[in-house]
């Protein structure tokens, strides 16, 4: 990232001098990477922070959020990568000092191809070292490759375009290997924006949905309970999952965002993961168990019935619900005490 | 007492329940099944009325199974008097319990309360999960002015399209034609938000989404502020551009359009006031964006100023009127000051949206007068302590309120006290009924200390 800068700052003082449109543009491009990874960055540590009385639930879902973010932005630029193709292709402007852009363009390549193998074996060290809280980093992390991918991939257009442009002498190539890459990166944005719609819509996932299902049947079966109202039920983001798997080595973000999104991008990532990490074999437990160990917070309204004691009912309820790893405020009413919001009491009958 | 019993309806007996919690009832039930109407002692049940009356919160299963074994022979042709009784369809099984003794005790209050006691088994179905409408129901389901306001929104964009159009290279066209886009983004949110609203997945909440879908406009909301922001950095890097081309050797191009003719600039104008204004009226697109943040200096004028997104929107095609009135000079200076001004306030509004937005996306609170709320429910004689605290807002219009306490107390003293404390998170956070602000949902978890 520092790299970037610097080379956005040379890139910006190089272009300042000599007056040259394209090194401007591709500054300004340059710095608009800056501040994505900037954004990106800062997220995965701020999502280590822990909850305070105005974030109650932590910072966990900063990452979900610059992912998302993150997403979005890309979208917008190819959008608007490719309005500017449709404008040059129709009024088929020509481009000048094919020599200097090409010269520019392989520098960017080559700072954005040392930002992608760097932050992949940053990746890797992150996942090594402390591999437990990576269970959502990924998407964040997700966002920021496919930024830094995407850039690459533009790079490499222009240099390809360029090149045809020269021998060829129609400026055409250009736009539309613009085209090209614009749709590119809109199609790999697409996966990774839905996913972190989803959590930050806080849904279930299916498994987990099934899980909740279960234990909410379960919940019912309880002594003195009559039933129960505004079941809800999310997700826990934050990054201090139990310690007692702190042997996941990075994989488990891996595996983990598989079920989130089957993305061929994604694929990449992992594998990449897999030839840094080395020994990942048996791996597939972690899995599982990460998902397991996902705690699950939310709140419920108990109805006891008349005659139990609220105490003891609640006493029970929480235990159970903490058997199944779910955190939940559990608040115990009455039966036809129908004076809460949630108008339990009054739906007894 | 209240009674939202319907008329005790007695059931055939061989009606099924299988609801697993049951089983401790219906084992005591199962004998009780039997009509045992006639051969029932007139003393029996007085006393079992009696008993119950003197206290109302002891479950009355008791006596039930006393008097099932003591008339457990029988045979019942009082079935058919009270089937005929029967009014309306049958609702629940369980009420079998209540034929016992429906027809003779149907008025009494008491022997009403004696036989709720068996719970009902609605409570227990799971909330389903809600279909997501697809496109094609969603179609169907606009109705004609939400129809209109979609097509309102799609002329809107249409404005800006034709702003860009005619900016012929003025900055601060380009830089309005960037602001209408955004507001017809809003208002086409607007319209979609609101067809949304006409199915039952965006409001009620069910297991696979706890909130409804209500969440998904704020994150719309979110998605067109990083627009926003992606605007005003865009309009500030062509600026820079431009500024620098100037500057550098290149002025060639850079007089080809230097003034737009008069008429189109104007027409460009009044077609942006008037086409947010209309937004701002019939679709009041950024309301929600004027709630959720509020720029104090720009409160106090009148109702559609007092938004920031349509008081720059306002502002700037009003300046833009008066633009081909000065002479090149000062045009070219003006034209680019306004679009720089522009660029740069689109970007403070896109952070500060994007803050606001974000944070309650990341399950927080912004306002006021938590901590205070706070300090008062620790004041509270009966809370020993407070474990847990989370106030957070999910959408524009619900927050959230749960609560971990240690109390001590009676029961009634409990119920009293949580009443309480919602009344008054809801009155201190929710700024009172009426005010447009948002609901509160608060749940307590009642620890009680035995002292």
């Amino acid at each position: 990232m520092c790299l970037n800068f610097a080379f956005m700052l040379v890139q910006l003082a190089y272009g300042i001098l000599t007056g040259s449109l394209g090194l401007l543009s591709d500054s300004i491009h340059m710095f608009f990477d800056c501040l994505a990874l900037v954004v990106g960055l800062c997220a995965a540590v701020m999502s280590k922070w822990p909850p305070n009385a105005r974030f109650p639930y932590g910072y966990g879902k900063v990452d979900t959020l610059s992912g998302f973010a993150n997403g979005i932005f890309l979208m917008i630029i190819s959008l608007e990568i490719i309005y500017e193709a449709v404008e040059r292709l129709s009024t088929g402007s020509q481009m000048h000092r094919i020599s200097e852009l090409l010269a520019v363009s392989i520098a960017g390549l080559a700072v954005n191809l040392v930002g992608i193998f760097s932050f992949e074996h940053g990746h890797a060290h992150h996942g090594h070292d402390h591999g437990h809280d990576h269970s959502h980093g990924n998407e964040n992390m997700h966002g920021i490759f496919l930024h830094i991918l995407a850039d690459t991939l533009g790079s490499v257009a222009v240099v390809i375009s360029t090149v045809l442009v020269h021998y060829s002498g129609w400026s055409g190539y250009d736009p539309l290997a613009s085209c090209f890459i614009a749709i590119l990166i809109f199609a790999s944005a697409v996966p990774l924006v839905s996913s972190t719609a989803q959590t930050l819509l806080l849904t279930l996932p299916a498994d987990t949905e099934y899980n909740v299902r279960e234990t909410l049947a379960g919940v019912s079966t309880l002594r003195g309970v009559v039933g129960y109202t505004v079941p809800k039920f999310w997700l826990d983001d934050t990054a201090t999952v139990s310690s007692d798997h702190s042997h996941d080595h990075g994989h488990g973000s891996c595996d983990h965002s598989h079920s989130h999104s089957q993305t061929h991008d994604h694929g990449h990532l992992h594998h990449h993961d897999h030839s840094h990490g080395g020994h990942d074999h048996d791996h597939d437990h972690a899995h599982e168990h990460e998902h397991r160990s996902q705690k699950v917070l939310g709140v419920i309204h108990v109805i006891a019935s008349r005659g139990a004691d609220l105490e003891d009912v609640r006493q029970r309820t929480v235990t159970f619900l903490q058997e199944k790893n779910m955190d939940i405020v559990v608040q115990v009413e009455r039966d036809g005490d129908g004076r809460c919001w949630c108008g339990g009491g009054n739906k007894g009958i | 007492m209240p009674i939202p019993l319907p008329p005790r309806t007695p059931t055939p007996p061989s009606a099924v329940d299988d609801a697993p919690n049951q089983h401790a009832f219906q084992a005591l039930d199962r004998d009780a099944l039997s009509p045992l109407v006639d051969t029932f002692p007139k003393s029996a049940s007085l006393e079992t009325a009696t008993k119950d009356h003197v206290s109302p919160t002891i479950p009355s299963f008791n006596p039930t199974p006393e008097n099932g074994a003591s008339d457990s022979d029988p045979a019942g042709p009082f079935n058919f008097s009270t089937t005929v009784m029967a009014k309306g369809p049958v609702p629940k099984s369980q009420q079998n319990i209540g034929q016992r003794r429906g027809h003779k005790y149907k008025h009494s209050s008491i022997s009403h309360q004696i036989f709720m006691e068996p719970p009902p088994r609605a409570p227990l179905a799971l909330p389903n999960s809600l279909p997501i409408p697809t496109f094609k129901e969603y179609r169907i389901s606009m109705s004609k002015e939400q129809k209109t306001r979609f097509w309102w929104s799609v002329c809107h964009m249409f404005v800006a399209a034709y702003t860009l159009w005619t900016a012929h290279g003025s900055l601060a066209m380009t830089a309005l034609s960037h602001l209408i886009l955004f507001d017809s983004l809003g208002a086409l949110l607007c319209v979609v938000v609101d067809v949304l609203s006409n199915f039952e997945v965006w409001k009620r909440s069910s297991v696979r989404h706890p909130f409804g879908l209500e969440r998904a406009e704020v994150l719309a909301g979110f998605a067109m502020c990083v627009l926003l922001l992606f605007m005003g950095l865009d309009l500030i890097s062509h600026n820079l551009q431009h500024l620098l081309e100037k500057a550098g050797h290149e002025p060639h191009h850079s007089h080809e359009h230097d003034r737009v003719s008069l008429g189109s600039v104007d027409v460009t104008a009044v077609l942006a006031i008037s086409s947010t204004l209309v937004s701002a009226m019939g679709l009041k697109n950024h309301a929600r964006i004027g709630k959720a943040m509020r720029f104090a200096y720009i409160e106090s004028l009148p109702s559609v100023l007092s938004n920031p997104s349509h008081f720059l929107t306002l502002s700037c095609s009003a300046l833009l009127l008066l633009l081909p009135l000065v002479s090149i000079r000062i045009y070219d200076w003006l034209d680019k000051l306004l679009s720089g001004t522009i660029a740069i306030s689109m970007c403070v509004l896109g952070t500060r949206l994007v803050k606001t937005l974000g944070s309650m996306l990341l399950m927080s609170y912004s306002g006021q007068g938590v901590a205070d709320v706070i300090k008062d429910i620790e004041a509270e004689p009966s809370v020993f302590g407070i474990d847990d605290v989370r106030f957070w807002q999910v959408h524009y219009g619900l927050c959230m309120a749960n609560l971990k306490l240690r109390v001590a107390g009676s029961d009634e003293n409990l119920a009293r006290l949580r009443e309480k404390i919602s009344s008054l998170i809801r009155n201190r956070l929710g700024g009172g009924y009426g005010s447009g602000g948002q609901k509160w949902e608060v749940s307590l978890q009642f620890t009680v200390e035995r002292t």
